[in-house]
């Protein structure tokens, strides 16, 4: 099955599209309009009380590109008068702009549908949802996949969902060494955020609708604090909770009760799946950005014109928002949509190879700079804020081995499962990732003993990204637990979050393979 | 959609009351109108690259219903009105989903606070003509831009916005504020050869939110910038060890903004980490003792208001003299759970200066570490603990009476442990910082207190 668009929103789709011509009100602007409706309800329990929360951002945002600026003039009074009268308003700021005198003009027009397809790297997920013999004045809609409709249960049923979970973790407690008691903060919590968006210009009519469900379960001890995060784009498949998740949460906070410190220096650690997609995010993810670029800001875009190696030849990264069957699972990685919210359509994306930077990832104006093609990255927080080049799905691409053959491997050493954010100096090239725990492992097995930090917090990876690039001694096949050959084209991913320029807010996907990574600093 | 209904709050107000299963209400609506421009340079001049303008409107209701099944017990919900959509439904949307919640039942105050105090929340130049302070502060950024410098300017980012809010509560309060936002920020490069004739270059990024005109200086913002650039590429990384750091007020605004969540009557409540009136802030602390006030009333504070969204009075709060916990912040709803006063919650966390100069705090111990930026401050408010890389730093060496600069390597600290022995300077500074993370517009963060603290025994690694 796949999500339909809100009917509610089809009159204004069609309100919309007038105003194209009164945006373009000079030769050579280029005028467009982002929608977006994203509708999400959470609910959540824990030992006191159960809520229900409703959040809906709803807006139109009207842009003009002159050749030099990209102007938008956003809004969330959607009547048509209101519309016409804005967008008259809108154009009158933009004609009121002067430019520069010797700033550079570079003109562009929307580009045809037989451009956007002969472009030649649409997957097939989102070619299929295309009508044929396609025409500028077709509506096109991409609706994701689902197996069990996510809006199936009432809250009451959620909510009920959400309490057996609660007291499955209080009663595998003693399992895991721990007293009900010792279980001070028990939160589980379920959102489901359907989001519908429309994109206009004088070529394309096109719409999306996307589920967007996970849940989270956090348990604390004290201080101590473990939580599972499940969740993906399509229905209440992709937050399925297994028995040996909440044993696992359990063990790892008893864990975290008898931790011990961690001594700041140089380690062999893996890294799981979700660590990997922050060092591939911070790494070549945010420097691969083509506003930063555009901006000066980043060394990738020198490295990519020199073709300095920045990594050996384990550093193969890409960018996806394209993935709508992660790890085999049936159902949509965190960051993948049908297209970005300037209307370009999704595909992946290499950004790094073998340790060769290969061109950045773009959104309209950036791409227009730097004088290189647009890909799908044109993202903002919501409606109401500013367009900026976004990261979808980042992560490495995958080995060879299992993640006992990586285990061998390290011998002495660490592995690092559980994400505590991580940040980019895309100049300067430095790196840093946090992990909230280590798991010793001796010999190529787990301890049972968990590290914290240096000052019984997080752990901070950091370093030279290059060096960091180069540390890399292997890497686990896709299906990690498996010696067969992968039967899935794409990572596993997190949900995950991202932020810019220290705001800027926005979902990102956040997994990849094992990786093994040798002498690296960890304090 | 498409067609604009004619609802407006005092029609919400009516119908709401008609309705036998509400018990209460807290509207909440925000009007904010924001101009945004991003600056970078093309062949040595100043270009806009992107030029914005918002208009938003939010509505939003949390409900209380009655739970007659069950005793001491009601339901609540929280959710986003527009005037675009049919009122009934929306609000018939809302009872039922307050209709499935528990929480244990509490009441707005009986009382509706009178003659509130007329606080300095917004700048009246930015409410009264948004466009003339963003041509003013564009036309300071230009000037910044073209002085010279041995620097790159790479970006800048303006914001400017005007927030109008009105809440309106079921007990017959209404109450209207309006509060002024800007954000700037600066990026400057620096490039030099190494010794082998290859180019080097890195950069440095400095941003800034403030409430009203004067305490941004934007001309300091972009020599800093531009200055710490320039010293980016002198730097070597720092030798594994514990070291005395000074942090500046952003680094201090994050630390206490966040630790103070431990002393909140929520915590308690909720079996989260809780630190108890008469307990030490920090244990065994024999540094500057510290003394914190939140202060709702400080002109253009990042949080000042003269009430709480449930209606109480606000106003400025000792809860920590000289390291003890003097009270714990509690709103309306912990207040009656737990049998307490309701009392003030919000403000700008003030913090009593210290008795030091800058420079003899550079001067406390033989090797001092000033962070002069972290890559990415994290820390975990239930334990206090922090860490992250380091940007950009400088060591002062006491007895080599030398200065270097550092780059790289990892911070982790601790607040119990660091703030033992901590020194605060003499000079207090006001910061502000506001995020909209989840796509609803917060409340802001604000600190006025030491402009630097010199933190003891810091574990680094380089």
């Amino acid at each position: 099955m796949r999500a339909t668009l809100s009917p509610d929103l089809l009159e204004l789709r069609r309100e919309l599209k007038t105003l194209i011509p009164i945006l373009e009100a000079e030769p050579g602007w280029y005028g467009s309009i982002y929608f977006e409706k994203k509708s999400s309800q959470s609910l959540s329990a824990n030992l006191k009380q159960t809520q229900v929360n409703d959040q809906v951002t709803l807006g139109a945002v009207l842009r003009i590109y002159d050749g030099y600026t990209l102007y938008e003039q956003a809004t969330d009074q959607l009547d048509h008068e209101s519309l016409k009268n804005l967008a008259r308003l809108f154009v009158q700021r933009v004609k009121n702009t002067a430019q520069p005198s010797n700033a550079v003009c570079r003109l562009y027009s929307a580009p045809t549908w037989k451009d956007r397809l002969s472009e030649g790297h649409i997957p097939e997920e989102i070619l299929s949802q295309i009508p044929a013999q396609i025409q500028s004045d077709s509506q096109v809609h991409f609706g994701i996949r689902y197996q069990i409709d996510p809006k199936k249960n009432t809250p009451t049923e959620t909510i009920a969902h959400l309490k057996e979970l609660m007291e499955q973790c209080q009663k595998t407690a003693p399992q895991a060494g721990l007293s009900e008691k010792d279980l001070t903060f028990v939160t589980a919590r379920q959102s489901l955020a359907i989001e519908d968006s429309i994109f206009l210009d004088r070529e394309t009519d096109m719409s999306q609708t996307i589920y967007r469900v996970a849940l989270t379960i956090i348990l604390m001890s004290g201080a101590d604090r473990t939580f599972l995060r499940l969740g993906g784009l399509g229905g209440l498949e992709t937050i399925q909770v297994k028995p040996s998740d909440i044993l696992t949460l359990l063990k790892d906070l008893r864990g975290l009760k008898q931790s011990e410190r961690l001594l700041p220096g140089k380690y062999r650690v893996i890294f799981g799946p979700v660590l990997t997609g922050v060092l591939a995010h911070e790494a070549f993810g945010h420097a691969q950005e083509g506003d930063t670029c555009a901006r000066g800001r980043s060394k990738a875009w020198e490295l990519h014109k020199t073709g300095e190696k920045v990594g050996n030849e384990h550093a193969t990264i890409l960018n996806n928002p394209a993935i709508f069957d992660m790890g085999g699972e049936g159902y949509g990685a965190w960051g993948s949509y049908f297209f970005d919210e300037e209307g370009w359509l999704a595909h992946e994306q290499v950004l790094l190879d073998r340790g060769i930077l290969k061109a950045p990832m773009t959104h309209l104006v950036s791409a227009i700079r730097l004088g290189i093609p647009r890909t799908a990255n044109g993202k903002r927080e919501n409606w109401t804020n500013g367009v900026y080049t976004r990261q979808t799905n980042t992560y490495f691409s995958p080995g060879t081995k299992t993640l006992q053959e990586l285990m061998s491997e390290l011998k002495d050493g660490f592995i690092a499962l559980h994400p505590a954010g991580g940040m980019e100096d895309p100049k300067g090239m430095g790196i840093q990732v946090g992990i909230s725990y280590l798991e010793e492992v001796r010999d190529g097995k787990l301890t049972g003993q968990l590290f914290k930090g240096p000052a019984g917090g997080d752990i901070q990876l950091t370093g030279y990204t290059p060096d960091v690039l180069n540390s890399i001694i292997s890497k686990s096949k896709i299906e990690a637990d498996s010696p067969a050959p992968d039967s899935a084209q794409h990572p596993w991913n997190d949900v995950g979050g991202c932020g810019k320029y220290h705001k800027e807010f926005v979902f990102a996907g956040c997994g990849g393979p094992y990786i093994l990574l040798d002498q690296v600093i960890l304090g | 959609m498409g067609t604009r209904l004619n609802w407006n709050l005092t029609q919400l107000k009516t119908e709401l009351s008609k309705r036998k299963e509400v018990k209460g209400w807290v509207i909440s609506q925000e009007h904010i109108h924001r101009r945004e421009r991003y600056f970078m340079q093309e062949t040595r001049i100043l270009v806009t690259d992107q030029d914005r303008e918002v208009h938003a409107q939010n509505i939003d209701l949390h409900l209380f219903v009655r739970l007659p099944e069950k005793e001491g017990r009601q339901g609540e919900t929280s959710k986003k009105l527009f005037l675009s959509l049919p009122l009934a439904e929306q609000i018939d949307s809302a009872i039922q989903a307050a209709l499935q919640t528990d929480h244990q039942a509490w009441e707005l105050p009986s009382e509706v606070p009178t003659h509130l105090p007329e606080l300095r929340t917004t700048d009246p130049r930015i409410a009264e003509d948004i466009e003339k302070v963003m041509a003013e502060f564009t036309d300071r950024i230009s000037m910044a831009v073209t002085k010279p410098r041995g620097t790159t300017f790479n970006s800048a980012e303006l914001f400017i916005s005007v927030h109008n809010k009105e809440i309106h509560l079921s007990n017959g309060l209404n109450h209207r504020s309006s509060q002024s936002r800007i954000y700037n920020e600066a990026a400057y490069s620096y490039l030099k050869k190494d010794p082998y004739g290859n180019p080097r270059s890195d950069e440095y990024l400095s941003t800034r939110w403030a409430v009203n005109m004067e305490d941004l200086n934007i001309e300091k913002l972009f020599d800093e910038t531009s200055d710490r650039a320039e010293h980016s590429l002198d730097t070597i990384k720092p030798k594994a060890g514990k070291y005395a750091v000074i942090v500046d007020s952003e680094v201090l605004a994050t630390l206490f903004n966040t630790q103070i969540t431990q002393i909140s009557a929520k915590n308690s409540y909720h079996g989260l980490p809780f630190i108890q009136p008469g307990d030490e802030f920090v244990p065994n602390a024999v540094g500057d003792l510290l003394t914190i006030t939140l202060d709702p009333s400080l002109d253009h504070g990042a949080d000042t208001t003269p009430i709480s969204g449930y209606g109480i009075r606000q106003s400025p709060l000792k809860v920590i003299e000289k390291n003890r916990v003097v009270v714990s912040p509690t709103d309306q709803r912990y207040a009656q759970y737990l049998n307490l006063m309701p009392s003030t919650t919000c403000g700008t966390v003030v913090v009593e200066p210290g008795t030091l100069s800058y420079e003899e705090l550079t001067r406390e111990a033989p090797q001092v570490i000033e962070i002069l930026q972290f890559s990415g401050l994290f820390m975990e408010p239930h334990n206090g603990t922090f860490s992250s890389e380091i940007r950009l730093a400088k060591l002062y060496d006491k007895e080599k009476g030398t200065v270097t600069y550092l780059k790289g390597g990892s911070l982790s600290g601790s607040f119990k442990e660091n703030f033992q022995r901590v020194r605060f300077s003499n000079k207090k500074v006001k910061r502000a910082h506001f995020s909209t993370h989840g796509g609803s517009e917060s409340s802001g963060e604000g600190y006025y207190g030491p402009e630097y603290a010199l933190l003891a025994d810091v574990s680094i690694v380089g």
